[in-house]
């Protein structure tokens, strides 16, 4: 865990200084398993500043709807700052705009996981030095390993480390194994194709179309989504398995060589659908076929964004 | 009329309703409950003072439902809606006394939606009494409550080995004519749980007076403040049990007419044919959503548009807490100054 003080320090010197107006970071929830993401305005405000393993938002997602000529601080983790470098290559933001705290992340814990767990009501959660958690419930405490609550796309995060912070608090922490990200897409590519079918129906036909996944996703900026395209429409938008496959698969197919696995869409959705299995395939695939690994050096262009007059596939030229 | 209802009993009586009904039930689905038809075997799941995750609503207007068919040469069908009897069984009270609300939306004189107004009819609803406080929750705050009567047909109080019955209407009455009468004892028993429960649930929010600070505000840096981290998505408006907006769509390679839930919260529910959009930010969206539950159904019913479920709290994706916003919203100055 990184140092708070230091933290709101540094929050509080780069606002004192001018060389940001606002610092986006977390302040306490109104209820215990929700920290939210706040906006600071002042080094008084910063006072505020939270920071733990239940922050679970991308924090870039705000960065688009916030004026690009504003001086923004932020703080970031490994997963944000790879979004903010994918977001600068869109032309999203003007790097030198921003000032990134950055954190060498532990993992984002799984709110669900936690009340799954205890099966009752939770009153607070404490984080504790030795890699538990101490959970006050209605009838009791609980004290649960951390890495049985971590969200699964955290459990097999490649890169924990800000890659371009302008300061990074905190020791760097191990890099991931990339063979634990393949794992999982190995396994789920390894299925028969009925129950891939039939895994994605499940999952996908659960979707009550309130976009909240789109709406967490830094990637997913577009002023008018394909959904919402009315001349001509692309799918249906209502519960039908048409739409919500629709919607399900062209969300995924459109974060190719975009997403950063940072798992900030299932962390929204408020009915548990797994996506990751999707768009983890297509980061694995921008690995395997051409070495890209998204926002790791924000010079390098993502595959499917660049276009040479030698391109062996002359369909675009 | 206070029965008793012994568990080991509850699923003698859940088949025998089953020649008579279609039963739903919350059932888990993955990790969280939803209201299902039970199947043969199958049990109610009733989480620990814990919703389903899906309103009922969705029983009487669904995510999406076709409403007309069109037929060849410009004609149309109307859609029919299925009114096989339907029992709907431990529904919580906040939930059933939010279908009353959207009663007073879907059954008005002169517009009456038939197929809100089928199910309606064809459905019969006894409650589950929360006798566990829930952390999200606030219904003693918004004129509901663990125990609320509304909208339902009987309620149970879970008294561990059984549950009291109290029968609230006539076809409540008949569906558990076959139970012992409770004792003094058990009635007083059941009494006592609910009283604590109530007092359980504490108010989270001052509501006197609430609708008319919210309406002298209604410009005011309150709304930016209080919707800066929205995200703009819809779950807290499709997981509300008295949210009911919807968008009519055609469907046009099915030839149908379809009716979907929509939200407030998104981009595109006002923006209008011309490409202006009277609410273009999330601050007027999150006014909206806010006015229109603390404001505008109070002008229309004399009711607050919301029972208190707690959904929008537990659910949000960034943590906003409607009773923090209205906490807030009861610091607003009372009168505001016109330059």
């Amino acid at each position: 865990m990184p140092d708070l003080d230091a933290l709101k320090a540094e929050a509080k010197r780069v606002l004192d200084e001018g060389i940001v107006e606002i610092v986006i970071g977390f302040k306490a929830g109104d209820t215990p398993l929700h920290p939210q993401p706040a906006f600071f305005r002042s080094a008084a405000e910063v006072d505020q500043l939270v920071y733990g393993a239940l922050c679970q938002n991308n924090l870039a997602t705000y960065l688009t709807r916030q004026p690009k000529t504003q001086k923004i601080g932020m703080l970031v983790r490994g997963c944000e700052n790879r979004s903010i470098n994918a977001l600068a290559f869109e032309g999203q933001h003007a790097r030198e705009n921003l000032y990134l705290i950055g954190i060498p992340c532990e993992g984002i814990i799984d709110w669900r996981k936690i009340v799954e767990q205890t099966g009752e009501e939770v009153i607070s959660v404490v984080e504790q030095s030795d890699n538990t958690i101490l959970v006050e419930a209605m009838s009791g405490y609980y004290t649960l390993e951390k890495a049985s609550v971590l969200h699964e796309s955290c459990a097999r995060c490649i890169h924990p480390n800000p890659v371009s912070a302008d300061v990074v608090i905190g020791e760097p922490l191990p890099e991931g194994n990339p063979a634990m990200a393949r794992e999982k897409v190995e396994a789920f590519a390894g299925l028969p194709t009925q129950e891939r079918t039939a895994w994605f129906r499940q999952e996908a036909e659960r979707c009550i179309r309130c976009y909240a996944c789109r709406e967490a996703c830094p990637m997913c900026y577009c002023e008018e989504c394909f959904v919402d395209h009315i001349t001509p429409r692309w799918t249906e938008s209502g519960t039908t398995p048409a739409g919500m496959q629709g919607w399900h698969i062209v969300r995924a197919f459109h974060q190719t060589g975009r997403c950063t696995s940072c798992g900030a869409c299932e962390r929204a959705c408020p009915m548990d659908i797994k996506m990751t299995y999707l768009t983890e395939k297509l980061n694995d695939d921008m690995r395997q076929k051409y070495g890209f690994e998204v926002g790791m050096d924000p010079t390098v262009p993502p595959p499917f964004s660049t276009v040479t007059l030698d391109d062996k596939s002359r369909f675009v030229i | 009329m206070n029965l008793i209802l012994k568990k080991d009993e509850l699923n003698t009586l859940l088949t025998a309703w089953r020649q008579d009904y279609e039963v739903y039930a919350p059932q888990s689905l993955q990790k969280f409950t939803h209201f299902l038809p039970l199947q043969d075997g199958a049990e109610p799941a009733f989480n620990k003072a814990h919703n389903t995750r899906v309103p009922p609503k969705a029983l009487f207007l669904p995510t999406s439902e076709a409403l007309l068919k069109f037929t060849r040469f410009g004609g149309y069908e109307q859609v029919p809606t299925e009114t096989a009897p339907r029992l709907i069984f431990g529904i919580r009270p906040c939930d059933a006394h939010a279908v009353t609300m959207l009663d007073t939306v879907f059954e008005q004189e002169r517009y009456t939606d038939p197929h809100w107004q089928a199910r309606r009819e064809a459905t019969v609803t006894i409650g589950l009494g929360c006798h566990e406080p829930c952390q999200t929750g606030f219904c003693t705050t918004v004129g509901s409550g663990p125990f609320n009567h509304a909208g339902l047909d009987a309620i149970l109080t879970d008294l561990g080995e059984f549950y009291l019955v109290e029968t609230l209407t006539e076809q409540g009455g008949r569906l558990f004519s076959q139970l012992d009468a409770a004792s003094e004892m058990q009635a007083a028993q059941a009494y006592e749980l609910q009283q604590a429960a109530q007092a359980g649930m504490p108010i989270a929010f001052e509501t006197e007076g609430l609708k008319q600070k919210l309406d002298q505000n209604f410009v005011s840096p309150y709304w930016e403040e209080v919707s800066r981290s929205c995200l703009s998505c819809g779950v807290c408006t499709f997981l509300c049990p008295t949210c009911f907006c919807f968008d009519i769509v055609d469907e046009t390679q099915r030839n149908e007419r379809v009716r979907n839930w929509d939200s407030c919260m998104f981009r595109t529910y006002s923006l209008e044919a011309s490409g202006h959009n009277p609410r273009p930010s999330r601050v007027e969206r999150t006014r909206q959503r806010l006015s229109h539950k603390f404001t505008y159904w109070v002008d229309q019913i004399n009711q607050i548009g919301c029972t208190g479920c707690g959904r929008c709290v537990r659910y949000c994706p960034v943590g906003l807490d409607i009773r923090a916003m209205l906490r807030k919203a009861n610091q607003l100055p009372s009168e505001v100054a016109h330059a």
